[in-house]
């Protein structure tokens, strides 16, 4: 029977697994602007209904399906394209989103010129957004597209979330800047010789060319802006913001950057799309072991100066397979040994030959009380490692401590000879000529 | 301890001769007047007080590393150097009216109990 049930239960997460593409759930909201229409991103959706996703639309002010019920997420994803949308039913609150966040649900931010709730939200995540109705200007490279629709190349990409081998993206947005919150990070840079500004007239250029001369805050432009930015929640729900929505139209997606080349927006915003859902770029611990060297069990504690053997094996989800593959890709991993401060910081290498495992041989400090193990993997990108296993450091036992040593020999010997001395001593007493002492004390004694 | 006699001994040549012989003199005095199981003794109380010394020498200038080791051997010869005096003292003839009502058999055999005693926590703390 018992046999039966779990056959049913792994059948079904067998099933489950099938379906779903993101190493977190496959139900998706979009909370679709009504000005927009949802066959204008036809190539974006289908590419995320191909990917296995299913796709649930509603419009901003609709009332269902919740986003968040009984403070349970409905939803693995949130797409939120309603960059210009003013007003939102009673559930979706900056408060609701942040929540969502928390509980490893991921959202897809869009933005725009506008001031909008999704607008004032963005300064909690660390961006710092331009004047409203300032979207991002270029004069560079000469195209017969208006300024304010310019072809980013992706080769300027520092983290590998993104392909940096696409063709040029169109992009029509806004720009921002990003804060020095370690948790935000671009993905993709706005190009060199742009900038936001209100009119995309030459007649503001003066404008400008002071902003330009005075610095500071006044001046939104260059690569240092950034139009497309990822940010990942400690709780690993993971936020992508977007200056425009029109990024993931159809008209980008078909539209040539040069005569016979396409633009890279559809396969950058699937790329997009499978970091902010969990599907790249996503690791997990699957196992800790640590045990004495010559030793294969999990102790409870260790004495000190003890040779420990630390291994961890690290999975990484494969969107293709859909499923944690042991990955050994991580160079930079560490090992804390800490009580309070790190004693020991080790790095974790992989171990050749055994795909995902990383292991590392140190020496427990001579030092006792309650130590953890810790390995603190933070890179912006990918999913944040924290894995922390208290063990306590104990001194050796009373009969742990090493014996006979030969710097000791001397008082052993002092010891021992002490003691034939003794019985020598005694023997001779005893059997020794007794005469002299009685006589003497007879002798005193009459 | 021996305190009495030697005294004794000492004032018996009283002249101001030259220093070798009076140390002479005293050791003839000791050979001459001590009896045997007091000199035996006395040599097991010198082997002690060499042993005690030698060790602590080590200590200083070697390593005192094994700590418990070097005092549970400079302990060991400490002890045993007292246990051993307070034997000659109670089976001393000289002391006989001290010590009346504690006879030689006596003494020894408290002499031994303690000496036992001692070594058992010696080589518990000897490591």
């Amino acid at each position: 029977m018992v046999s039966i049930c779990s056959l049913l239960v792994s059948l079904l997460s067998l099933a489950l697994l099938s379906l779903a593409k993101s190493s977190t759930g496959d139900s998706v909201l979009v909370v679709l602007e009504p000005t927009l229409d949802q066959a204008n991103f036809s190539v974006f959706f289908d590419g995320l209904k191909k990917k296995g996703y299913e796709l649930t639309f509603r419009a901003p002010k609709d009332v269902s399906p919740a986003i968040i019920q009984d403070d349970i997420p409905s939803f693995s994803h949130v797409i939120l394209f309603a960059p210009e949308t003013k007003a939102y039913a009673g559930d979706i609150t900056p408060q609701s989103l942040v929540t969502l966040l928390s509980k490893n649900t991921n959202v897809l931010f869009v933005l725009s010129s506008k001031q909008t709730p999704v607008s004032s939200l963005a300064p909690e995540f660390s961006l710092i957004l331009p004047p409203p109705g300032t979207p991002l200007i270029s004069h560079f490279p000469e195209r017969d597209t208006p300024p304010s629709v310019i072809p980013i190349p992706t080769t300027t990409n520092t983290i590998p979330v993104t392909s940096s081998n696409l063709s040029p993206i169109w992009y029509s947005g806004v720009s921002f800047a990003l804060g020095n919150n370690p948790l935000l990070f671009p993905i993709l840079r706005a190009p060199p010789e742009s900038f936001a500004a209100d009119s995309t007239e030459d007649t503001g250029a003066d404008a400008v060319v002071d902003a330009a001369e005075k610095s500071g805050e006044g001046l939104w432009a260059g690569s240092s802006m950034s139009v497309v930015a990822g940010f990942q929640t400690r709780e690993g729900g993971r936020a992508a913001w977007v200056g425009g929505v029109e990024v993931f139209g159809d008209e980008f997606a078909n539209k040539e950057v040069a005569a016979g080349v396409k633009s890279g927006n559809a396969q950058f915003a699937q790329e997009l799309a499978s970091w902010a859902f969990q599907e790249s770029f996503a690791l997990r611990v699957d196992s800790i072991d640590h045990h004495r060297v010559n030793d294969t069990t999990v102790r409870e504690h260790y004495t000190t100066n003890d040779q420990v053997v630390y291994t961890t094996h690290i999975s990484k989800f494969n969107a293709e397979t859909n499923a944690w593959e042991p990955f050994s890709g991580i160079t930079d991993l560490q090992l804390e040994f800490t009580m309070l401060d790190p004693h020991v910081r080790t790095a974790l290498p992989p171990v050749p030959g055994s795909p995902g495992e990383y292991s590392v041989t140190f020496r427990v400090p001579d030092r006792h009380g309650v130590f953890k193990f810790v390995v603190d993997y933070k890179r912006k990108g990918w999913t944040h490692i924290h894995s922390s296993t208290t063990v306590p450091v104990v001194p050796p036992r009373h009969d742990e401590y090493p014996r006979f040593l030969s710097a000791a020999w001397p008082y052993y010997v002092g010891a021992i000879s002490t003691s034939v001395a003794f019985w020598v001593f005694a023997v001779l007493w005893l059997a020794g000529d007794d005469k002299s002492l009685y006589k003497k004390k007879g002798g005193k004694t009459q | 301890m021996a305190g009495p006699k030697t005294s004794t001994a000492a004032t018996s040549k009283s002249s101001p001769a030259a220093s070798p012989s009076a140390v002479q003199s005293l050791w003839q005095a000791y050979t001459d007047t001590t009896p045997s199981r007091l000199k035996l003794i006395d040599a097991f109380l010198v082997f002690l007080m060499l042993s005690g010394v030698m060790q602590f020498v080590y200590c200083i200038l070697v390593t005192n590393f094994p700590f418990n080791a070097f005092l549970a051997g400079f302990g060991s010869c400490v002890g045993q150097f007292v246990l051993t005096a307070s034997l000659r003292m109670q089976v001393n003839p000289e002391n006989k009216v001290e010590f009346k009502e504690v006879s030689p058999e006596r003494a020894f055999a408290d002499f031994a109990l303690g000496s036992i005693v001692l070594h058992f926590f010696v080589f518990n703390f000897l490591g």
